[in-house]
């Protein structure tokens, strides 16, 4: 009995952060409802309160997570190595400025619940980085997918958002199941379904008469991330259920998923194989480089035509899950001091400050019965919204690539560690992003043009909402902060 | 005082147009917005002091005279002296003069001629970059070289700035275009000093989007926005020549410092030995970014579009600095050059085909602004030209072929700046028309305006002794003496000699052409001036005097006295080389050929012939010009729609094959349907079916892969 309690709380030990969140949520989620009267009502301001619960909850956890330390990989159910490490700063940051997003986005009634979601979610990511299991691994990927279907039609219900709550819920079964199809056969593989088991068997190369099995079980497990990813061919919801989503919905779908898929996805399939000349990894290498490659222009090419911002900025996410891939496909190659993966969480870190931004400032423009949906709502925005137009403008330079902004210094490491990672395939690689970047650059400015260089048509929403401007402060502090002192983020990527 | 001076000059220099920018972002833009050229004027009156210092006080004191090779091999065995000399250096370890002296061996006969390197001054501002081996500081770097190109950006840049203090008088976005303008000087003087190949890349990227802010500062015209975008659009393209060229060079030589690249020759010379052939790669990539931002042939198309900006900026961003950038890269990286004749040779045949096309265009245009524009095109060609001539003969020429285009890049500053301003000048009194057919005779009504732009009308001709003549004249006999070797690239040149010289006679007839369409003839305005047009305010007409003065005599400090060459002959990696003698046949020819293109334009257009009505049809040849020929129309069938093609090919692949597919499956009543009919007909299933299309192939393809 003994044993299994400390079993128990060295493994709770591992996940404080997520053990505060949770709390945190389940007590929103009971308090709740015995706030909101019959009729569905409540007190005016309720929002506030829950918003800065969240925050509470949020700093409990981010004071938990500072304290950690690095631990030595066990046989628990939970790690906390250096990614988990990195990657619980990252995802309770931006849980931070996401609450701050979401804080007006919900009516009172419902604001509660909304925020709980947002916050089971940002413990989701944070079990995907500790998970030591493939089990938990997908258990913790769930713990994202399915608080995102409620947050989804949450703040709004009308058909847009329930449509787009749909599409996101069935393809995402989907995809978990396909995902879930790969671990089985990498179980019925290895015959455990702890990681480091997983490791350990593959490396001592039990499965090599197998070698076709190892490969389903590859493809499944990235056909299944994939979606997560938006890449090409599995990024189809992405339009759809960004231009129906709430935009605190739509910045947390275009960064949070992917911070989740390319963790799993590390966890999962970068682990090579020494015995032999093959791995699981150099399988799946070429179709990753072709992923990468097409989701890079399928993403930057379909943007060109949108004529609704948040259908731009879903393929805009989806040309940027290809960015990243490039990192992924380099892997630990890379130049002597960056290595791919180093690269990518570079990229990813950067592309959350810069994505959440974006739509902080569309949130911040929209009203609670008008939202800024096409470009030309963006008409004149210099004149009738001048701060939330240099901001925006700083944001899209940053997805852009242009210096002065953190997106430069991600474009520029992730060029450098594929020209450098020896092969043509990486340089060519290398090649197709910098022709990406400069397509990229066309929508984006289009974007600008429309708020510098045209008059005001429609009306954008006047009012102030103190909690999104805070958010795009934020984010600006870190596009800017990125590029002058990227030395910060480096340092913490290099305990990884 | 001095000692402080001398370290801390160099900062100054790019520290005093950020902070007017910044001042007038954060104050000017609310508060007496109508003086906000005030801050500007200041801060470019304190760069222009500054790079002078810079250039006459602390610079030369890292120059090493070289006679020969005990000095040299001296000044290698004992860098430590020159550290010693400046006792400055230990108490500012960040602002350390360099003392990088070294001997560079020569690969031909003349193995005996060595030269100390001359050195460079620094300022490290801070440390941006240092991950693992890569290490990459913000660090101010001067030498020779950038600080003549500092003093003629800031110098011109001041005289711009008051000029556009009485142009843009009124302008609702007067605060707004100062600070634009402050930026993009800054943004300059950071490319000219940057330290290291990324850092320039940085405010190469910054320069462009200053000038897409100008250019579009008009932005209620839709042919201002659309300029605006097909210049960054266009200069994106060479951009990324330039990062790969730069990537390269990174993986080359494993730095991207200045100083270490350039101040130690056996880097390269080491690198030369063992993969010469990687020069030709780096080389040309880096040249794709000069011809984006230099707007040379087949990127040249963005420069006279960009005229839609105001006039100052025409003259300050499209004539004398920015387009100048690219010149500058491919001089600074001349030791990078040196190694690759054939790169050289690429870029004087591009330099050629430039100035070539440019003066075609120029020579039939009606918009005085877009005459200048095309000979701008062409002038740039020119020192593209003359950067290349070392391609015969690199250890002797590529001195004086950098030298030689540089020097016209200072002058051209002067008198293209000048000829912009007289220009804007023009269009200020006309009411904004520029159209030449539109008024005529403009002498009596606008004497300052005529002076001045004759000034920089025979300067650009190359009239005798003045400052064109004197650079021109240099580049033809860096060309001859290019041609007149063994080389095997000789009868390369030989043409590219001709060319030019064509392109000289052009560049004569299509500045006086304009010039007489405009000052001579009977007197006309167009409706938009009134009857009584006023010439330039004293604002406008004191940077003209200058201007046309700095026309007509900056040429002297090369041509007869020869100041200039001595000056930048102490730029750092640099090959030293035989003094250059005056060619007086050479003069003699570029006389003749000026006056002819005089004479042609005044028997054609000065003897008080007009220009022909507005609608007036074109004969081919003159439309074949007109259009200049019709490189954008190709364009735009070869590039620009094959993209569009593929864009839509793409939605029409998401538009008919998914959508038809759901069409098809929403034919079958599932069970699935009736949940999602009512939420876009079953679209999900759609792009379920597709995921498991691109599942299935991604599958099919990895086991194939691994079967075979």
């Amino acid at each position: 009995m003994n044993i299994v309690l400390s079993a128990i709380r060295n493994a709770v030990d591992l996940i404080l952060p997520e053990v505060a969140l949770l709390a945190t949520v389940c007590m929103i989620f009971l308090a709740a409802p015995f706030l909101v009267s019959e009729r569905g009502e409540a007190a005016p301001g309720l929002r506030h309160r829950w918003g800065w619960l969240s925050l509470i909850g949020l700093s409990v956890a981010a004071y938990l997570w500072s304290i950690s330390e690095i631990q030595p990989v066990g046989l628990g159910p939970f790690r906390l190595d250096g990614l988990a490490w990195f990657i619980r700063g990252l995802s309770l940051a931006s849980g931070l400025i996401l609450v701050l997003v979401n804080w007006n986005q919900a009516e009172d009634a419902r604001a509660g619940e909304t925020q709980a979601c947002l916050l089971a979610i940002i413990a989701g990511v944070n079990l995907v980085a500790a998970a030591n299991d493939i089990v938990g691994l997908f258990v913790a990927l769930e713990l994202i997918s399915i608080p995102t279907y409620i947050f989804l039609l949450m703040p709004r219900r009308d058909a847009l958002a329930q449509e787009s709550m749909l599409k996101y819920f069935m393809l995402s079964i989907f995809s978990s199941a396909t995902l879930l199809f790969g671990m089985s056969y990498l179980y019925g593989l290895t015959g455990t379904t702890h990681l480091e088991g997983i490791y350990a068997s593959l490396q001592a190369g039990q499965s090599q008469p197998m070698p076709l099995l190892v490969t389903i079980a590859a493809v499944m497990m990235i056909a299944g991330l994939a979606f997560r990813l938006t890449a090409v061919p599995f990024h189809f919801y992405a339009p759809d259920v960004f231009q129906g989503a709430p935009n605190s919905v739509a910045a947390m779908l275009s960064f949070i998923p992917k911070v989740a898929g390319f963790v799993a996805l590390y966890r999962v399939l970068a682990v090579t194989i020494p015995s032999g000349d093959w791995s699981m990894l150099s399988l799946s290498t070429p179709l990753l480089w072709w992923l990468a490659v097409l989701t890079m222009f399928v993403g930057n090419l379909l943007a060109l035509l949108q004529n609704d911002v948040r259908r731009m900025l879903a393929f805009s996410s989806v040309s940027h899950a290809g960015y990243m891939l490039v990192g992924f496909v380099v892997g630990d190659a890379g130049t002597k001091a960056i290595s791919g993966y180093d690269a990518l969480l570079f990229y990813l870190s950067v592309y959350g400050a810069m994505t959440i931004g974006t739509f902080a400032t569309l949130a911040a423009l929209s009203t609670s019965s008008r939202r800024v949906s096409a470009i030309s709502d963006l008409d004149g925005l210099s004149q009738t919204r001048p701060v939330i137009a240099i901001a925006l403008t700083f944001f899209l330079l940053s997805l852009m690539g242009m210096p002065f902004t953190a997106g430069f210094v991600g474009k520029l490491n992730l060029f450098l560690v594929a020209w450098n990672s020896g092969g043509d395939a990486g340089q060519w690689l290398a090649i197709w992003l910098a022709v990406n970047a400069a397509i990229g650059a066309w929508y984006y400015l289009r974007l600008i043009r429309e708020m510098y260089l045209s008059d005001p048509v429609t009306e954008v929403g006047q009012e102030q909402q103190p909690a999104v401007m805070v958010a795009i402060g934020l984010c600006t502090l870190a596009t800017m902060g990125l590029f002058m002192m990227p030395e910060w983020l480096w340092q913490a990527i290099q305990k990884v | 005082m001095f000692d402080w001076l001398q370290q801390n000059v160099i900062w100054m220099i790019p520290a005093a147009p950020l902070l007017a920018c910044l001042w007038i972002v954060f104050v000017g833009q609310f508060a007496r917005r109508e003086l906000a050229h005030r801050p500007v004027v200041l801060a470019l009156s304190v760069s222009v002091l500054s790079a002078l210092y810079l250039m006459f006080a602390v610079v030369p004191k890292t120059f090493v005279e070289h006679h020969g090779e005990a000095h040299a091999a001296h000044a290698e065995e004992h860098p430590a002296e020159h550290a010693a000399a400046e006792p400055e250096e230990a108490e500012h370890p960040s602002e350390a003069v360099s003392a990088l002296a070294a001997v560079e061996p020569s690969e031909e006969g003349h193995a005996e001629e060595t030269h100390a390197a001359a050195k460079s001054v620094t300022f490290l501002v801070y440390n941006w970059f240092d991950v693992g081996d890569m290490h990459i500081p913000v660090l101010l770097r001067a030498d020779a070289m950038s600080s003549l190109m500092l003093l003629m950006v800031t110098s011109v840049s001041l005289l711009v700035a008051i000029f556009a203090s009485g142009y843009m008088h009124g302008d609702p976005g007067y605060p707004r275009f100062f600070a634009a303008m402050a930026l993009f000087v800054f943004s300059m003087c950071m490319l000219v000093l940057a330290g290291n190949f990324l850092l320039m890349f940085v405010f190469w990227e910054a320069v462009g989007l200053c000038s897409y802010l100008l250019i579009g500062f008009w932005f209620h015209k839709p042919s201002a926005a659309a300029a605006a975008k097909k210049a960054f659009v266009v200069n994106r393209i060479g951009d990324f020549g330039f990062i790969l060229g730069v990537f390269l060079t990174w993986t080359t030589f494993g730095t991207l410092d200045f100083q270490q690249l350039f101040e130690d020759p056996t880097l390269i010379t080491g690198v030369a030995h063992s993969n010469p052939a990687i020069f030709t790669t780096i080389c040309l990539l880096l040249f794709v970014g000069a011809v984006g931002k230099s707007a040379q042939f087949p990127l040249h198309v963005w420069l006279p579009d960009a005229m839609e900006g105001p006039t100052p900026v025409s003259a300050l961003i499209h004539a004398a600095t920015m387009v100048t950038a690219g010149v500058y890269l491919v001089a600074r990286c001349a030791p990078l050059f040196m190694h690759a004749p054939l790169a050289l040779l690429v870029v004087s045949i591009i330099g050629a085909i430039t100035a070539l096309v440019a003066a075609i265009t120029a020579l039939t245009q009606y918009d005085l602004k877009r005459v200048l524009a095309y000979s701008t095109v062409s002038q740039l060609g020119y020192m593209f030209m003359s950067l290349g001539a070392a391609a015969a003969n690199p250890e002797h020429l590529m001195q004086h072929a950098v030298t030689f285009a540089m020097f016209h890049m200072f002058t051209h500053a002067y008198f293209k700046a000048v000829l912009f301003l007289a220009a804007g000048s023009v269009m200020h009194a006309m009411g904004d028309i520029i159209d030449m057919r539109y008024f005529s005779g403009l002498k009596k009504a606008l004497p300052i305006t005529h002076r001045t732009f004759l000034c920089g009308a025979l300067a650009l001709a190359g009239f005798p002794l003045l400052s064109g003549f004197w650079s021109k004249d240099e580049i033809l006999s860096v060309l001859f003496a290019a041609s007149r070797t063994s080389s095997p690239y000789a009868l390369a040149f030989s043409i590219i000699w001709a060319v030019s010289l064509l392109v000289s006679l052009m560049t004569a007839f299509y500045t006086f052409r304009a010039y007489f369409l405009t000052f001579h003839g009977p007197e006309r305005f167009p409706e938009a001036a009134g009857h009584h047009p006023h010439d330039a305010p004293p604002a406008m007409a004191g940077p003209l005097y200058l201007l046309a003065f700095g026309a007509i005599f900056v040429g002297l400090i090369a041509g007869p006295t020869h100041l200039y060459a001595h000056y930048l002959h102490q730029t750092p990696g640099l090959p030293t080389a035989d003094p250059h003698p005056m060619n007086l046949v050479m003069m003699g020819l570029s006389t003749v050929i000026a006056l002819a293109g005089i004479g042609m334009a005044y028997a054609l257009y000065g003897r008080g012939a007009t220009a022909p009505a507005p609608d007036a049809p074109l004969s081919p040849a003159a439309a074949f010009s007109y259009n200049g020929l019709y490189l954008d129309q190709l364009y735009l069938a070869l590039v620009v729609r094959p993209l569009r093609g593929l864009a839509k090919l793409s939605e029409t692949f998401d538009k008919q094959v998914i959508d038809r597919l759901v069409d098809t499956t929403a034919a079958i009543p599932a069970l699935v349907g009736a949940v999602i009919r009512p939420f876009q007909n079953g679209m999900v299933q759609n792009y379920a079916f597709i995921m498991l299309l691109g599942l299935a192939a991604c599958l099919m393809w990895v086991i194939q892969a691994v079967a075979g």
